[in-house]
């Protein structure tokens, strides 16, 4: 135990000497939370504003009353805003440039066609640059709008006494009422929908703490080189002492880590406007999901620096794998709007199975038993990777 | 001191052995010299005598205990000063030495004494605060040695301890080694440096291809020397020139 203890002081007294690299593992963190909390926080809010809207022109060239109902309902839409006024040339410009990205034109005489085996038709066109899931919202808004007019129409024709006393004669309000919308949560309490700090604070978390896997590997083989690590087996410090010696401080490390990010999201995004983070109602499966990870994160740095021969070789292997790691396990990207063969791959990631775990602690209200499988595959993780790092020290020829 | 017999030792992945089949003795009290070019096994052979390595086959004991039963017990009364500056480059010299005192669980109560020791014999008595990496490479490896020495070592294994440091220094520690080998421990200098053998060792093994060519006194091995057809012209009699009967000039350039 006091070799132990010696060990572990010994490498406080490093990081404390190394403050520069220390002090990245809290900057960097931070400052993405910060700056992605805020630059997505629309993308997540419950109403959206003008940031988040998309233009399109509505050119009704018909202008009966059909038409006029037509390009009515479809101004309802709170996500899509209408601009009436352009040329074609300006209106093609703008859809080209994306400052506009749909155009609706309803053609001079489409009402009295409507009876013909062919009639007009509505021409909707899209920008290249808008992304297909929204593409297919806003035609199925034109749809939706063209089809509640049509019906109306239709009706009324086949029975004008419906239509004679005006008002909603179909009723159409109640579609909405026999919807009953809800967003998921763990726990029973649904009132609380995910912020863009929910969505950040452990993404980017979880990126920060396999982050220490740089650091780590550069001092590993700091000590390879310079033969301090050969001096401590040869006074018959073992593998797994060694190992100890070192995870222990990190995990330390990785701890303050996420004390401070959960600090920041709670207090300082709501300072630069953004949401405050909730801490959800498990603070022991916040515990435990921050120790599994941190034990994940920090064996996993082992094991790199286990694996490599050079410095430049630790620095290379922990930054790409880390951003491998990262954008497959939805650092980046979420994984709720992976493609569904991707969200199963991005399983494979170990930053998924932790940022999986905070979200279930954080954003979805679970508590131990919610985050149990996912913790255990973190530490699994960590002994494959301690083992494995273990073995490659044992069979070292570290001089 | 030491006794190794029939001692092999293969890589992973190594078609040659690193050892071949060593036989050595090194008596207790004995200023060891281990010569031999690169790849001819030293290091090989020192990680195993330090239980960093285990031997493929073969008997290795010292001071009657064997390895790896007696690992542990052997690397205490051990210590090993490797080639590199194995210490801390960002801690000062204080730090370093309790560190390693720490990691030997050298008694508290003895520690200060013992740095004050390993200070005195390596002449770094006013440098406890000056972090390690401002040291000069003189320094530097007296410091290596300062740490070798906290444990009170009966066996003081040396792997090249005078690279790279000025003539001055290098006096330095050949005469802080004869010191500590007249103070009772056994040591065990590796080197390219056939002088400093020469100058230092009572008694020189030469090692190549993972074998022992020879092994004898300096007398004895500077007697065999004599008329002897060398492969290069040499200033003067002595150890070079059976070195280079016994391992030729070849050079041996070696991937680590």
């Amino acid at each position: 135990m006091r070799v132990l203890t010696t060990l572990v002081l010994k490498e406080f007294l490093l990081l404390k000497r190394d403050w520069h690299a220390l002090a990245l593992l809290f900057v960097m963190p931070a400052f993405f939370i910060l700056l992605m909390s805020l630059a997505m926080r629309d993308v997540f809010a419950t109403g959206r504003t003008s940031t988040n809207t998309f233009r399109y022109y509505l050119v009704n060239e018909d202008t009966t009353g059909f038409a006029t109902s037509i390009a009515n309902a479809l101004g309802t839409h709170a996500v899509f805003q209408a601009t009436t006024q352009g040329s074609a040339e300006i209106r093609r410009r703008e859809i080209l440039n994306g400052s506009a990205q749909f155009e609706v034109v309803i053609p001079l005489g489409f009402t009295r066609s409507l009876p013909d085996s062919v009639p007009l038709r509505i021409s909707v066109v899209s920008g290249a640059g808008v992304s297909p899931p929204v593409n297919e919202l806003f035609r199925a808004s034109v749809r939706e709008a063209v089809t509640s007019v049509y019906l109306r129409a239709r009706v009324a024709a086949l029975n004008p006494a419906l239509s004679a006393g005006g008002g909603d004669f179909l009723q159409m309000a109640k579609v909405n009422a026999l919807l009953n919308e809800e967003t998921l949560y763990e726990s029973a309490q649904l009132s609380r929908r995910p912020t863009s700090v929910q969505q950040n604070v452990p993404a980017w978390l979880v990126f920060a703490m396999f982050f220490v896997a740089l650091p780590l590997s550069t001092t590993w083989l700091q000590e390879r080189n310079q033969g301090s690590l050969t001096k401590l087996r040869s006074i018959g410090l073992s593998p797994v002492l060694l190992l100890a010696g070192k995870l222990l401080p990190y995990l330390l490390v990785n701890m303050v880590q996420v004390l401070l990010m959960l600090v920041i999201g709670v207090w300082v995004v709501p300072v630069f406007g953004g949401d405050a983070l909730t801490l959800g109602h498990s603070p022991l499966g916040l515990a435990v999901i921050a120790l599994a990870t941190g034990t994940a994160s920090v064996s996993y740095g082992l094991l790199i620096a286990n694996l490599v021969s050079t410095t430049e070789q630790a620095t290379i292997a922990t930054g790409a794998t880390n951003l491998l790691l990262g954008a497959l396990g939805g650092v980046m990207v979420p994984r709720s709007i992976m493609p569904e063969a991707l969200q199963h791959v991005s399983m494979l990631s170990p930053m998924s199975w932790g940022l999986e775990g905070f979200l279930d602690i954080l954003l979805r209200e679970g508590g131990v038993r919610t985050i149990a499988p996912k913790a255990v595959m973190l530490v699994c993780f960590a002994l494959v990777s301690l083992t494995l790092a273990g073995f490659r020290l044992q069979r070292a020829r570290t001089f | 001191m030491i006794d190794v017999k029939g001692v092999v030792h293969r890589y992973a992945g190594q078609r040659a052995p690193a050892l071949a089949g060593i036989d050595l003795h090194v008596r207790r009290g004995s200023l060891f010299g281990l010569l031999g070019p690169n790849g001819s096994g030293k290091t090989t052979l020192i990680s195993i005598l330090t239980g960093i390595l285990r031997a493929n086959s073969g008997e290795v004991r010292i001071d009657g205990r064997s390895l790896p039963q007696d690992a542990r017990s052997i690397q205490r009364m051990c210590s090993l000063v490797p080639q590199e500056n194995a210490f801390y480059p960002t801690l000062t010299v204080g730090e370093n030495l309790r560190f390693f005192a720490g990691a030997q669980e050298i008694p508290s109560a003895v520690i200060a004494q013992r740095l004050a020791e390993s200070l005195l014999i390596t002449g770094l008595e006013n440098a406890t605060g000056i972090r390690a990496n401002r040291l000069s490479g003189g320094m530097k490896r007296r410091l290596s040695i300062a740490i070798g020495l906290l444990n009170h070592p009966q066996l003081l294994l040396l792997d090249e301890p005078t690279v790279g440091i000025d003539p001055q220094s290098r006096q330095f520690l050949l005469e802080a080694i004869k010191k500590i080998n007249a103070n009772g421990t056994t040591v065990v200098y590796c080197s390219h440096y056939l002088e400093e053998v020469e100058f230092l060792c009572d008694e020189i093994a030469i090692l190549d291809h993972g074998r022992v060519l020879r092994q004898g006194t300096l007398a004895e091995l500077t007697a065999e020397s004599r008329g002897l057809a060398l492969p290069v012209p040499v200033r003067t009699a002595g150890l070079q020139e059976l070195f280079f009967h016994l391992t030729k000039t070849e050079l041996r350039d070696m991937l680590l």
